[in-house]
């Protein structure tokens, strides 16, 4: 059994204080005796307001409502008799409830006034207007349904003729499987912008997507005719993207690498861009959208690349003047990237150009392969482990306070190459991998007797590549091969000898010219040595860098001394790289001999004779080796 | 060039100007095992670089404690010493993690410094001499995800063995489920990017909830 505790709301016992005297006392109202308390409840009650709900919420509103008002009516009605409304208004009530009762008594009488229900009059109803009001409404009614089925039949019949287009909504949903959108208020905005692959270029990259208007559809079909079956079905799409127009048209980054500055002139002609873009209405959105995609990714490139151009402290600065770059790869060797934003209808122009044919196109896919890593590190931070450490640093970061990393290891760590740096280099490796090649062919074209074979890596890297060259005497390579590698870095190369000698050369290509020639004697001295070998002779001496004979302009002579088996015969080799190959023999003891004041005996002229030469180019035989074996086979034999 | 009073001033410099990450907002959250696969899929969906699949990781974490002696307040600090078990060259991680802060209802995760460095293997020897004192150890295994700032974990966390064998054997599961972490680490003031984790929470809403976990209402749990 539940019942409600009362809960009495009393006023403070305090009373309100009347005034503050100046010296802080507080001079109180007096408490209000029962009977003006009374009187002053009295004043509160609403006597108009009697309903039931009223009567309810009546104490808590009378209350709030006077409670403000209470003191100024106690101070106007103080005057009057205090409970002067009260009796007003139970006056007026009684007066009602008599005039109701007086009216109740004649009524029930019935002599004198009689109650009656008042009768409505009734509404006079015209036949002819209401069946032309009901008319006036079905045909209200019918015109709806006819103009909504007129709608509905023309939908329908562009439905059947466009049967082939594809609807807007299926355009717009393949369009949203490739590319980003959103919706914003009644427009769809889409972005085509690299951010989200990790750019921090700050151009947008928004384009907006609407639905095409039909007057484009009708206004389409003859035009599209002359170009082609293939491009009326691109135009009637149903859906346009507009792009802005400073990513409309076509653009790619030109990469030329000029000898001298003979070119200059031609390229700057090739500067574009600057013309309003026209759009072209007729490509599909999706070539629209990936060719301004291209635009947005040539400019970010080339504004890193010019930032970086700037900011580099080359020995030779880079220029960077309008929409290009230059920068010094070799002396006298320009790289030259410049950024050519065309729009469509400039395409003649530009294939006019002569300067076109120089372009690399392995230096531009290099760069855009550049930039796409800059992308991918920039969204692909390694994960911490363990796992509560922070994203960001990378491993080698971490580990350099365990490992106490000095200042100079952790600037290390932040310093990282910048495109404009890598491109060079890649240039540079181009330019000294295209002239070892010439160098190599040359020579090879050049030399006939030893054979030059060169064998190019097939794996290297866009800065470094290795080529192995052998040196070999066609019908001997058995006998004697002399292997070199050279390794074509950026701006050196490294050459392997056959003795594992290691040596570095400048990027100027007589260095790998005169080296390649000294070996090429070397080779020779020693294929002839090997050959003696075989053919029983004796190896006297030998010295690659012979001191003897006139100042080489390049390198020194190699020679060697070597004995017939029975030691009667001496051929002496000497190989210069300028004049070329020297034999000479001595008989030892002469087949003849005078005596003269000198030498008087016989026996002297076994200590040796004098060498004559060999006129080699008389001699039979294939190349010098193969008349070097005929010579020592004749010296042999005749002993 | 330098004298030793720069790296103390710079550190300084780096304080007053609010770059050091010393703030770590958190979220957490529980997933019951055979749930997990579910949730490991929704976040392939919604986290960056996930194309070579989520990546693994395998830590063993030890908890020291070290108490000040003055009698008039007894101090306890905590340390975690963490190690990755599945990439050995890794450094290994000390870290402090502070009394959390819960805040009122308007902020969206629970803050609380964090402090945290790399370390050598010696950390454990050395703590140990400073008179720290081993209060628990785990294994956490699972998964980890990023998006932008945040950093998500999924992992499993196992009671150490017997002392005689070696961690990572002999573990057995504290529980059925999987333990998911949201957590950002920033300098103090950053607020923002607890709003963004509060979002990030939302849409993972109904395979997991990401919440602030009061640990001392925890306690009282029976």
């Amino acid at each position: 059994m539940s019942y409600s505790v009362n809960i009495s709301v009393e006023a403070p016992i305090e009373n309100q204080i009347q005034e503050i005297t100046y010296d802080g006392t507080e001079i109180y109202q007096p408490p209000l005796t029962l009977s003006e308390s009374l009187t002053k409840y009295a004043q509160k009650i609403d006597f108009s307001k009697t309903s039931d709900i009223d009567f309810k919420k009546e104490p808590g509103e009378a209350i709030e409502d006077n409670k403000s008002d209470s003191d100024s009516k106690d101070a106007f009605q103080s005057s009057l008799w205090p409970w002067d409304s009260a009796r007003n208004k139970l006056r007026n009530a009684f007066q009602e409830v008599c005039v109701l009762a007086d009216v109740l008594a004649i009524a029930k009488d019935k002599r004198y006034m009689v109650l009656d229900p008042v009768q409505q009059e009734p509404i006079e109803t015209k036949p002819m207007v209401q069946i032309y009001a009901r008319k006036k409404a079905l045909a209200g009614a019918a015109s709806v349904l006819l103009t909504g089925a007129e709608r509905l039949k023309t939908s329908q019949n562009e439905a059947a003729r466009n049967r082939t287009v594809p609807d807007f909504h299926i355009e717009l949903l393949r369009l949203r499987q490739n590319w980003r959108l959103k919706k914003v208020s009644n427009t769809i905005i889409g972005d085509l912008s690299y951010r989200t692959a990790g750019s921090k270029y700050t151009q947008t990259g928004t384009f907006e997507v609407t639905k095409a208007e039909d007057d484009d559809k009708t206004n389409s079909p003859p035009s599209s005719p002359i170009p082609g079956g293939a491009t009326t079905a691109k135009t009637n799409s149903a859906l346009r993207v507009s792009i802005p127009s400073e990513l409309q048209g076509v653009a790619y980054i030109e990469v030329l690498c000029q000898k001298d500055q003979e070119d200059l002139c031609s390229v700057n002609v090739n500067l574009l861009g600057s013309g309003p873009p026209a759009s072209n209405p007729d490509m599909h959105w999706q070539q629209k959208l990936e060719a301004a995609q291209n635009v947005l990714f040539c400019k970010e490139l080339f504004n890193q690349l010019a930032k970086e151009a700037v900011q580099l402290q080359a020995p030779i600065p880079h220029m960077v003047v309008g929409n290009q770059i230059m920068a010094t790869v070799f002396p006298g060797i320009q790289l030259i990237i410049g950024l050519c934003h065309s729009t469509v209808g400039d395409k003649k122009q530009q294939n006019n150009n002569s300067s076109k044919t120089d372009h690399d196109h392995v230096l531009e896919h290099s760069l855009h392969q550049l930039l796409r890593e800059v992308h991918h590190k920039n969204t692909h931070h390694p994960f911490p482990h363990p796992a509560t450490g922070p994203l960001g640093p990378s491993k080698k970061r971490m580990l350099a306070g365990p490992m106490a990393a000095d200042r100079y290891e952790l600037l290390e760590m932040t310093k990282s190459e910048t495109l404009l740096e890598q491109i060079i280099k890649q240039a540079q490796h181009f330019f000294m991998r295209l002239r070892t090649e010439y160098v190599l062919d040359t020579i090879a074209k050049e030399v006939k007797d030893p054979l030059i074979s060169s064998h190019w890596n097939t794996l290297n890297s866009p800065t470094q590549s290795c080529v192995k060259i052998n040196i070999s005497t066609h019908g001997y390579d058995a006998l004697c091969r002399t292997p070199l590698v050279i390794h074509v870095g950026e701006k050196s190369l490294k050459c392997i000898c056959r003795d594992g000698k290691v040596m570095h050369m400048s990027y100027e290509p007589q260095e790998l010219r005169d080296l390649i020639f000294c070996h090429i004697n070397q080779h020779q001295i020693l294929a002839v040595q090997a050959l003696a070998k075989t053919m029983g002779w004796q190896f006297l001496a030998n010295s690659n860098h012979l001191g003897t004979g006139a100042v080489e302009p390049l390198g020194n002579a190699s020679s060697c001394l070597l004995a017939s088996p029975t030691g009667d015969r001496i051929i002496a080799v000497r190989c210069e790289p300028q004049t070329g190959i020297q034999v000479c023999v001595a008989h030892s003891p002469r087949s003849d001999f005078f005596p003269s004041r000198l030498v008087t005996e016989r026996k002297w002229e076994h200590l040796g004779g004098q060498f004559r030469d060999v006129r080699l180019e008389k001699m039979e035989g294939r190349n010098f080796l193969h008349k070097m074996e005929l010579l020592m086979a004749s010296l042999t034999s005749s002993s | 060039m330098g004298t030793p009073g720069t790296a103390i001033d710079s550190l300084n410099a780096a304080l007053k100007c609010n770059i050091i990450p010393n703030q770590e907002y958190l979220l957490q959250g529980s997933v019951l095992d055979q749930y997990v696969e579910v949730l490991l899929h929704r976040l392939r969906g919604l986290c960056d670089n996930v194309d070579s699949g989520p990546e693994s990781f395998h830590d063993h974490e030890l908890c020291f404690t070290l108490r000040a002696t003055n009698p008039g307040a007894p101090m306890v600090l905590p340390l975690r010493v963490r190690r990755a078990l599945d990439v050995p060259d890794a450094a290994w991680q000390l870290r402090y993690v502070g009394q959390q802060e819960l805040g009122d209802k308007n902020r969206p995760t629970v803050v609380r410094s964090s402090i945290d460095m790399a370390c050598s293997s010696t950390i454990v020897e050395f703590l140990t001499e400073l008179g720290c004192r081993v209060d628990f150890e785990y294994i956490a295994r699972g998964y980890m995800f990023r998006k932008g700032r945040m950093k998500i974990t999924v992992s499993k966390i196992f009671k150490m063995g017997s002392m005689t064998s070696k961690p990572g054997e002999g573990v057995e599961a504290i529980s059925q489920s999987y333990l998911v972490e949201l957590s950002v680490l920033a300098p103090s003031g950053q607020d923002a990017i607890a709003e963004d984790m509060r979002i990030f929470a939302e849409q993972l809403r109904p395979l997991v909830q990401l919440e602030k976990i009061d640990y001392k209402r925890l306690g009282n749990l029976p």
